[in-house]
């Protein structure tokens, strides 16, 4: 099985402050907006060339 | 009567080897050989270019220790007021995390790519369409019990230059900072491990620095009987140039690997640091584990220390190694928690969730559900959680909104139902990787 090229990432916000909480993978993963989260690091990563689903 | 000869040589007759002293023979000096047993002290230096001290030396006092290049062996007890190795303790030598394998928090084999299923230890599989199966294995060498199996279960009978598959292990930065590299002290280490496969041939095992680009070490190593136990050691000089950065990033990842197409095999292999070039990062390795569906492969018992000496495998209790992989991976079954339940009429619920251990970066956070999920109750009512809504966390903690099939009442305490369901329940998985 190849390694996914091309994750699909949506943008989170908030419920209470309605600022960005999380990157959401598409299977469900709630990336934090932290430089140590390595999930982090991949996004930003991808996020070079593409770009991530708009929150609701 | 006493009485006294002066001489200055005495030789045996001829035809005769042996002069014999039936009583006690004194002297100032002897030099020579010496055969049978010696009772009394010995002062001075005892030399020989190739002969060996034999017999009992129970008794015998040592008054300026023992001094060799060469390895001190007994099959007797020995005994001192301390140990001290000149390189590395005696406890805590093994810097690898659950290299028994004996943590498997997440307990669900994986089949998908870059995947985990026991802790610390990670498949990573860049095969076009061979496919493996990792799952934690009862086939151990003796004195383990367990081992990371991988089971290929679709064939890759032909390699594409850029195919690989490995497995791979990471260790933290700042837990290797006595090893001094990028100084003149920079200390050597030794690695081991024990493998078994389906496979026999030439593999590779390499070892990365991310802190200095990559450099690496790449060695091939011999499984040479099929589905036996066989345990490897390599060696490496101490990276006099390399620093690795005193943080929490990972300094060294080590890499099995199983399958290497031409692209990472066809260079050579580096016993040093070298600067890293792709061609050399799986050079030798001529066994595809991926060739044919019955193929399996078994590791354990991996260990990297410091010093020029393998040592055998530092076993550890299981709470100490669970312990030691929830810096980088815990999980919560149906926890016990009370939350709230917010004025929103969205089905919201939201609880906040202590860490049983601090975590080594802000993680990554998902559920799981079985069954229905898990309950939730304000006192009146129940409803089940569905699915994640947002999450704030830290190093030691989560506030966690999750949405529910069914709205509460607003504004009301409520609790999650603490039950040891596995057919109704909830896992919150907090993910913070090397």
């Amino acid at each position: 099985m190849a390694f996914p090229t091309n994750p699909i990432y949506k943008l989170v916000n908030h419920p209470v402050t309605g600022n960005l909480n999380s990157i959401r993978t598409a299977d469900d993963r709630f990336i934090p907006i932290a430089e140590d989260n390595t999930d982090y690091q991949e996004y930003l990563e991808w996020a070079k060339t593409n770009t991530a689903e708009a929150a609701d | 009567m006493t009485s006294k000869i002066v001489v200055n040589n005495i030789e045996p007759d001829a035809g005769i080897s042996t002069v014999s002293i039936l009583g006690i023979a004194t002297a100032t000096k002897f030099i020579g050989d010496i055969e049978g047993g010696v009772t009394g002290n010995v002062t001075g230096n005892v030399t020989g270019s190739s002969g060996s001290c034999t017999g009992n030396a129970a008794t015998a006092t040592v008054a300026s220790g023992i001094t060799t290049t060469a390895s001190v062996n007994t099959s007797g007890i020995v005994t001192a007021t301390a140990f001290i190795p000149t390189t590395g303790q005696l406890s805590h030598r093994n810097k690898v995390i659950n290299g028994a394998m004996n943590v498997a928090q997440r307990n669900m084999p994986i089949t998908s790519a870059n995947g985990y299923c026991l802790d610390m230890f990670k498949l990573w599989d860049g095969m076009d369409s061979g496919v493996a199966t990792v799952d934690q294995s009862t086939h151990s060498p003796d004195g383990f019990s367990k081992s990371f199996k991988v089971d290929v279960t679709t064939a890759d009978t032909s390699l594409a230059a850029t195919d690989y598959a490995r497995i791979h292990h990471r260790i933290e930065a700042q837990n290797l900072q006595d090893l001094a590299y990028g100084t003149s002290e920079a200390k050597n280490i030794v690695i081991s491990f024990y493998v078994r496969s389906t496979t026999t041939g030439t593999y590779v095992f390499s070892i990365e620095q991310s802190d200095n680009s990559n450099k690496h070490c790449v060695f091939n190593y011999t499984v040479n009987s099929a589905n036996t136990w066989e345990r490897k050691t390599f060696s490496i000089a101490g990276d006099t140039a390399g620093v690795i950065n005193d943080d929490n990033g990972y300094g060294f990842t080590m890499y099995w690997i199983l399958a290497a197409g031409s692209n990472y095999s066809s260079g050579s292999t580096r016993s040093t640091w070298t600067d890293k070039v792709a061609a050399d990062s799986m050079a030798g390795q001529s066994v595809n584990l991926f060739s044919n569906t019955s193929n399996e492969l078994f590791l354990t018992g991996v260990q990297l220390e410091v010093g020029t000496v393998v040592t055998p495998f530092e076993h550890r209790s299981f709470s100490d190694e669970l312990s030691r992989c929830q810096r980088y991976y815990q999980q919560y079954v149906n926890p016990c928690c009370t939350g709230v339940i917010p004025d929103n009429g969205s089905k919201a619920y939201s609880i906040g969730l202590q860490f049983q251990k601090r975590m080594r970066a802000v993680p990554t956070l998902s559920i799981t559900n079985a069954g229905t999920g898990g309950n939730v109750s304000d006192g009146q009512s129940t409803q089940f959680i569905s699915t994640l809504n947002a999450a704030d966390r830290n190093l030691d903690g989560a506030s966690i909104y999750l949405n529910l099939a069914g709205d509460l009442g607003d504004f009301r305490p409520a609790c999650l139902g603490l039950n040891d369901s596995t057919t109704n329940s909830t896992t919150y998985k907090f993910t913070a990787e090397l």
